[in-house]
């Protein structure tokens, strides 16, 4: 009777051993089964022409942006874009001192690398210079730039390696101008639960606090991009 | 039963109330002025919501001061004192895991803070007093921030220097964040209020039953 027992707790343990990874498989899938009020926020006013892409809004004075620019939206957009999903930064200009100064560098530096065929992570990419230099100053060294907007506006165009007068010119653009409208509606969305704030397809609102992992973030945005 | 009997009879005494006010008020006063104004802590979202806490205990000091004998005052005064305690345990939570999260890297599971609060009650503190409940930090940020040109005395100095990489009780053992302090007066507080109450309870149900 004992022996029997024994075999059959054997042979469990081995079926368990062979279906385990075959649940692992479907992890991912069963663990984002995403709800709304939960997982995500519908917005009242979606925003339109945002398919296959996730609006990330930020700002350089956020902490949490900074660390979340730097430790997960790189390996995030890299899983995302296998599923030809793309991240569109918003930059919230109520917010910080030089708020407002900030989203007008980052719009133009925007237009500078599309012209020049550059992506958000290329290390070449103006925008990704510029905003990872302010990131670097506010929260690293700790500078306020209590000299005033030009002292502010110094450091973003320095990282990027452009001048004034060039930045006037690209902020100009009808593509920078297109860009900084958009971007007016940043504000509707860091008021719901702060930034930083994920958008995905214009309409759902991630809830950050709900997200357990990378690969969580992951699933749920392919879940909300399939509804 | 005598010291209920004891901590029910104080109740209806001011003092009691007034050493709330005057706890309340003082923790609200030293974050404003000491932590704010002259240490260069700026306030984040959760901080200007602790204040708000801090202003509950010390409105519930007030009011039960006015005349503790009074029914409608005395439970007032508690109501307000309660949810102010309770809430200040509820802030000082969010901001330990804020907190943890950003000093570990571990970004999941928490939500950063905004830039423009919103009190209980849609109290638009933050545009009657901006100096004092508008928020001007990011949260898990508890560092000095000296402004351009500030010119500090001696001890400013020492101090800002001493919690240059974010406010500790005891700064060289890294011990007890401002939020744990926080939750811990606040703890305290709730802890002694809640004893106060059902000593006062015990003691009035004890009266109504006596023939």
């Amino acid at each position: 009777m004992t022996t029997l027992t024994g075999r059959k707790r054997l042979l469990a343990l081995i079926t368990a051993m062979f279906l385990l990874p075959a649940f692992s498989f479907a992890a991912p899938a069963l663990h984002a089964a995403v709800r709304e009020g939960v997982d995500y926020v519908t917005l009242a006013k979606p925003v339109a022409g945002m398919d296959r892409t996730v609006i990330e809004v930020f700002s350089y004075d956020c902490t949490f942006c900074y660390k979340h620019d730097q430790m997960v939206i790189p390996s995030l957009a890299k899983i995302l874009a296998r599923d030809g999903i793309r991240f569109v930064p918003w930059h919230l200009k109520t917010r910080g001192r030089y708020g407002s100064q900030a989203s007008e560098l980052f719009a133009s530096l925007l237009t500078r690398d599309e012209k020049a065929g550059l992506g958000l992570f290329d290390d070449r990419a103006s925008f990704k210079k510029a905003k990872f230099a302010y990131y670097r100053a506010y929260h690293d060294s700790r500078e306020r730039w209590d000299r005033g907007p030009d002292s502010f506006l110094k450091t973003g165009l320095d990282a990027a390696g452009i001048s004034g007068g060039e930045f006037q010119k690209l902020l100009r653009e009808p593509a920078t101008q297109a860009r900084l409208k958009d971007w007016d509606g940043a504000y509707e969305i860091a008021r719901i639960q702060g930034i930083p704030a994920f958008v995905v397809k214009g309409k759902y609102l991630l809830s950050m606090k709900n997200l357990r992992s990378l690969d969580d973030m992951a699933a749920k945005i392919r879940e909300l991009m399939a509804k | 039963m005598k010291w209920i009997e004891k901590i029910a009879a104080l109740q209806d005494r001011r003092i009691l109330w007034i050493l709330m006010a005057v706890i309340g008020f003082g923790l609200a006063l030293t974050s404003f002025l000491v932590f704010q104004r002259w240490l260069y802590l700026r306030p984040c979202e959760q901080c200007v919501y602790i204040r708000f806490a801090m202003a509950c205990l010390a409105v519930g000091g007030a009011v039960g001061a006015i005349n503790p004998r009074v029914l409608v005052l005395k439970l007032a005064g508690y109501s307000a004192a309660v949810y102010g305690a309770a809430k200040g345990i509820g802030y000082s939570l969010a901001l330990i895991r804020i907190g943890e999260a950003y000093r570990s890297g571990n970004l999941f599971g928490v939500q950063g803070c905004s830039a423009e609060p919103a009190f209980p009650f849609h109290l638009p503190l933050h545009s009657w007093f901006p100096t004092t409940f508008l928020p001007t930090e990011d949260c898990g940020v508890s560092y000095p921030i000296i402004p351009e040109g500030a010119v500090l005395s001696p001890m400013q100095k020492y101090f800002t220097d001493l919690y240059r990489d974010g406010w500790y009780l005891i700064p060289s053992r890294q011990f007890m964040t401002m939020e744990q302090c926080t939750l811990l007066c606040f703890s305290l507080i709730l802890t002694a209020l809640l004893i106060c109450l059902i000593s006062w309870t015990i003691v009035q149900a004890g009266n109504k039953l006596r023939p």
